[in-house]
C-alpha cells in the first residue's frame, strides 16, 4: 500500500515534469512545488478509493413491491443505513397526495392500496435527501383483494349454476392465480431488490476522474493557444 | 450534504445558481496555466471524497473536503467544486443537475471563506497556531457547509434551527476528520515544500 503510493507520487512527479518540459513553462521551483502537491493529492485520491470499493455513497434509494392489497416500501441510504422515521409521501399520476406517513426503525413503511393508478412513493429524509419509486398500475391490477375475488367465485357459482363446465373454468382460473401470486411473490420482491442499486461503482469512480483530467487538459489546450 | 432535486423552490434554485456564477467566474479569472493541474487533482480528491461514508453518529455522512480545498485553492475550489459537483449528479445521482448552483454554493463558498479567514493562520511560523488554524479550517468549512444547507432548506417550511441542529450534530464526525485531514496536510506541506503554500495563495 505504502509502495504503491510512493509509486504513483512518482508517477504523477515524471508525467507532470514531463508535461512541463513540453510547455517548456516550468521554472526547477515551481516544478518541484507542484509536483509535491500533485503528489500528495494523488495519494489522497488513492487512499479514498482504496476506502471506497466497495462503494459507499450517499443518496437515499427507496424500493417497493405490491403484496395483495398492500404496498410495501423500504428506504435507506446507500451506505446501508436504514432510513428512520423518514417521511413518505405516495402520489397519483396527476400529482395528488393520496398516502402521508413515516418509516419505522427499519425504513420500512406499507399501505394499502388506495387507487389503482400509478403511484409515485417519495421518501423524504433529513438533510434534503429525497428518493422516489414508481408503482405502475399495472403491477397493482394483477393483485385485486382475495377476498373480493372469493366473493366473485362464489357469485359465480350462485349465478351461472346452470352451465357447470363454465364454473369449473372460472374457478381453476382463480386458483391458479392465486397461488400463482403466492408463487410469484417472492420473485417480485427478489426483482425489486434487484433494481436497487447499490451505489457507485468503481467504474463510475474512475470515470468520473477521468472526466476530470480530460477537463484539465482541455483547459490546457485553450489556455496553451491563447498564448 | 448534497441537497436532491425536486426539493427546493425556484427562486432558491436560481438564485444558487447565480452565486455560483459569479464564484466560477472569479475563480475561473483566478485560475492561471500552472495551476490547472492542482485544480484538477483536488477537484478529483472532492469527487472521490463524497464516497467515503463516515459510519459514526446519527445519520449517514460523508467527507466533503471543501476545507482543504479552500486552503489549498482558494477562489478556484469553485470551479474545481462545480466540477466534481457535475460529474456526482451524472455518475452517481447525488444532488441533482438543478440543485447543482446551489450545492456548489453551500459547498464552495464555505471554502473561499475559511481561505480568506484561516490562511493567515495556517501560514503562521508558530507551529501551535498553525495546527489550530488548519484544523479550524477543516472543521469550519464542513459547519459553514452544513450550516449554509439549512439556510437552504428554510425556503421549504423548516425552521432553521431545527434544520442546522440535525445537519451539524451529524457532521461532527466529519468536521473532526476534516480537521484532522487538513492539519496533517498542511504540516506535511510546511515540512517538505512551504513554498506551496504561499505559491498556491499567490
Amino acid at each position: 500500500m505504502v509502495r504503491s503510493l510512493k509509486e504513483n507520487v512518482d508517477l504523477l512527479r515524471y508525467s507532470h515534469s514531463s508535461s512541463l518540459r513540453t510547455s517548456g513553462k516550468g521554472t526547477e521551483a515551481g516544478y518541484f512545488t507542484r509536483s509535491r502537491l500533485m503528489g500528495i493529492a494523488g495519494s489522497i485520491i488513492l487512499f479514498l478509493l482504496c476506502f471506497s470499493v466497495p462503494a459507499f455513497a450517499h443518496r437515499v434509494y427507496l424500493y417497493a413491491w405490491v403484496e395483495g392489497n398492500t404496498v410495501y416500501t423500504e428506504s435507506y441510504f446507500s451506505g446501508g443505513m436504514k432510513v428512520k422515521n423518514g417521511l413518505i409521501e405516495v402520489f397519483d399520476a396527476a400529482g395528488k397526495k393520496l398516502v402521508e406517513g413515516r418509516t419505522n426503525d427499519k425504513g420500512e413503511f406499507s399501505f394499502r392500496i388506495p387507487e389503482k393508478t400509478d403511484l409515485r412513493i417519495v421518501i423524504n429524509a433529513s438533510m434534503g435527501h429525497r428518493g422516489e419509486y414508481t408503482v405502475k398500475a399495472d403491477e397493482l391490477g394483477g393483485t385485486s383483494p382475495p377476498e373480493t375475488e372469493k366473493e366473485q367465485a362464489l357469485k359465480a357459482t350462485k349465478t351461472e349454476s346452470r352451465s357447470p363446465v363454465q364454473i369449473d373454468t372460472d374457478q381453476i382460473r382463480k386458483i391458479v392465480e392465486e397461488a400463482l401470486d403466492s408463487r410469484l411473490k417472492p420473485i417480485a420482491q427478489s426483482i425489486a431488490r434487484l433494481q436497487e442499486k447499490k451505489g457507485p461503482g468503481l467504474t463510475e469512480v474512475v470515470g468520473g476522474i477521468g472526466y476530470i483530467f480530460g477537463i484539465m487538459g482541455l483547459l490546457f489546450y485553450f489556455k496553451g493557444r491563447k498564448k | 450534504m448534497h441537497i436532491s432535486e425536486g426539493i427546493l423552490s425556484a427562486p432558491v434554485l436560481i438564485g444558487g445558481a447565480v452565486i455560483a456564477a459569479g464564484g466560477i467566474g472569479i475563480g475561473v479569472k483566478k485560475l492561471d496555466y500552472d495551476r490547472i493541474p492542482q485544480v484538477a487533482v483536488l477537484s478529483s480528491a472532492f469527487f472521490v471524497a463524497s464516497l467515503v461514508h463516515v459510519p459514526i453518529g446519527p445519520s449517514s455522512v460523508h467527507l466533503i473536503l471543501n476545507g482543504l480545498l479552500g486552503l489549498l485553492l482558494g477562489w478556484t475550489a469553485f470551479p474545481a467544486i462545480v466540477i466534481a459537483l457535475f460529474l456526482q449528479a451524472v455518475l452517481f445521482q447525488f444532488g441533482g443537475l438543478t440543485t447543482l448552483g446551489v450545492n456548489t454554493v453551500t459547498m464552495a463558498l464555505p471554502a473561499v471563506f475559511c481561505y480568506l479567514v484561516f490562511r493567515k493562520g495556517v501560514m503562521s511560523n508558530e507551529r501551535w497556531v498553525s495546527m489550530v488554524s488548519s484544523f479550524l479550517c477543516g472543521a469550519g468549512a464542513v459547519f459553514v457547509a452544513g450550516t449554509l444547507v439549512a439556510l437552504a432548506l428554510m425556503s421549504t417550511g423548516k425552521s432553521f434551527s431545527a434544520a442546522a441542529k440535525v445537519i451539524v450534530v451529524a457532521h461532527i464526525p466529519v468536521m473532526a476528520i476534516e480537521g484532522i485531514i487538513t492539519t496533517l496536510c498542511v504540516r506535511f506541506l510546511k515540512k517538505v515544500k512551504p513554498e506551496v503554500l504561499e505559491v498556491t495563495h499567490g
